[in-house]
């Protein structure tokens, strides 16, 4: 998946909420982004997720996505398991294995004694059990986390790390916001990071640092077979990343 | 597309919000029934009072579903179709309520049919027997059905976001839609029947209007879309 100077504002006349970024997201990468609040993080979050679509820029290569909002408010006339059940359908799971998922979810999330209850009469961090058990329901290649852990409780919290830690061990690439800067400490492949004015730096994480320091190398190779020198660059041992310019640069990252 | 059909169908059902709708409809269809002289009279009622009954039951839907638990759906199966199910269900409400509305003019007309008739508007109730009344009740219908989605869905959000205003220009639209005569609902409605000269001309919606309609559905929901994918926010609470 890639965003190519993804850009976005609510309105001709609005100021960019977030511009110019550009990024890969690879598969089983763990990406954390931070920035103070209101400095566009929810919104880029909302672009990735494919919630709305970018007002410059494009995303390409999405996979199937499951997206937690900060705030899941309940409102719908449902109980807490006919959601999920609906949601299971909606993520495109048959009723037997849509069902089988809902009540793993529950059961690993402390939530399926409540499940029951009407989303309009569950606390806060219920309602947001509930939009995280969503989110996991079809495993998805793309997990999106706009501040899932607040609200919850202990167990729960370890239990969503755990997820977290399974969706990026199974190949899916999870982003997420968090205002605690010890939640999932080390283990981010890279950190956007948001200056408040739009802009957005992405920085390899302590993940990336943990392989060997981290470093970014610019090597020329010139050779008539391309794509075989590139698939053997790509077969060393630590390189995480390799973008090939279309006048033949090739960039690695380890 | 089928399970977010579901899905908006039981929003709709279990928020209640078809019970009003519904009851107005019922309501206004019987009094058009007792108070119309013609078979013709009452298929135009039936069909200009699905226009605010469709209008109504799209704000509904578009107002139904909190703007987060509308993000988890979009990333889940695209804004766009995620969109389409909101605006497909009080559309498809509305087409069982016209049709059930036509049927039950067509049927209840038959009985007075045996009544002596007299003039144009005579002609047509006596007519009720024939599949082409039937038909053109339910073309009727069909015009008006499309032109209240199209009112509900350009006045109300994610385009007009603002309740107070939503509402009036839903009201004001409505009326422009019964009243003005560029309006397809107008025309399929408007016809003279005391010019036509048989029965099923006085009844015939036209092929113009419902083209119109056609084309009002496509552009008002097109838009509604658009904006659907843009904004995430579409509740406010002050101007």
């Amino acid at each position: 998946m890639r965003l190519e100077a993804v850009g976005k504002r609510y309105g001709l006349r609005q100021p960019w909420v977030v511009r110019g970024v550009t990024a890969e997201l690879p598969a089983g990468w763990l990406i954390r982004l931070s920035g103070r609040n209101g400095s566009g993080k929810s919104t880029l979050l909302r672009v990735v997720a494919g919630v709305s679509l970018p007002s410059a820029g494009k995303v390409t290569g999405r996979p199937h996505t499951g997206y937690v909002p900060e705030r899941f408010p309940g409102g719908l006339p449902f109980s807490g398991r006919e959601y999920l059940l609906h949601m299971a359908r909606v993520h495109g799971l048959r009723d037997g294995e849509g069902r089988r998922r809902v009540e793993q979810w529950l059961e690993r999330l402390g939530a399926a004694g409540y499940a029951d209850q009407s989303l309009r009469s569950m606390s806060k961090g219920m309602c947001q059990k509930m939009a995280i058990a969503q989110a996991l329901l079809p495993a998805p290649g793309l997990l999106v986390l706009d501040e899932a852990w607040t609200g919850l409780d202990q167990a729960a919290r370890a239990e969503l790390d755990a997820a977290v830690n399974e969706r990026v061990a199974g190949g899916g690439t999870v982003l997420f916001v968090d205002h605690d800067q010890a939640r999932l400490a080390g283990r981010e492949d890279e950190r956007w990071n948001f200056d408040g004015t739009g802009g957005v730096k992405v920085m390899s994480g302590p993940a990336a640092h943990a392989v060997t320091p981290a470093e970014r190398f610019t090597i020329r190779l010139e050779a008539a077979n391309a794509a075989d020198v590139i698939g053997q660059v790509r077969a060393i041992d630590g390189v995480r990343v390799l973008s090939v310019d279309p006048d033949a640069d090739g960039r690695e990252r380890p | 597309m089928t399970a977010l059909l579901r899905y908006q169908t039981a929003i709709l059902l279990r928020s209640r919000r078809w019970i009003f709708p519904l009851i107005c409809y019922a309501l206004l269809i019987a009094v058009g029934a007792a108070g119309s002289t013609s078979l013709a009279e009452t298929l135009d009622w039936s069909g200009a009072m699905l226009v605010p009954v469709v209008a109504f039951l799209t704000r509904g839907m578009l107002t139904a579903e909190p703007d987060a638990a509308r993000a988890c759906v979009a990333a889940a199966a695209s804004p766009v179709r995620a969109q389409l199910a909101i605006l497909i269900v009080p559309l498809g409400t509305g087409a069982v309520l016209g049709l059930a509305a036509t049927v039950f003019d067509v049927l209840t007309a038959e009985a007075a049919a045996a009544a002596p008739a007299s003039g144009l508007p005579g002609k047509v109730t006596a007519a009720a027997g024939h599949p082409g009344i039937l038909v053109a009740g339910l073309l009727i219908a069909l015009v008006c059905l499309l032109v209240g989605s199209a009112v509900g869905a350009l006045c109300n959000p994610p385009l007009l976001r603002h309740p107070a205003a939503a509402m009036l220009s839903t009201l004001a639209a409505i009326i422009l839609a019964l009243a003005a005569g560029v309006s397809p609902a107008n025309a399929a409605i408007g016809h003279s029947t005391a010019q036509a000269a048989t029965p099923l001309a006085a009844t015939w919606p036209g092929t113009g209007a419902l083209a119109g309609a056609a084309c009002l559905l496509v552009v008002t929901w097109g838009a509604s879309v658009v904006a659907a994918t843009r904004r995430d926010t579409w509740s406010v609470s002050s101007g």
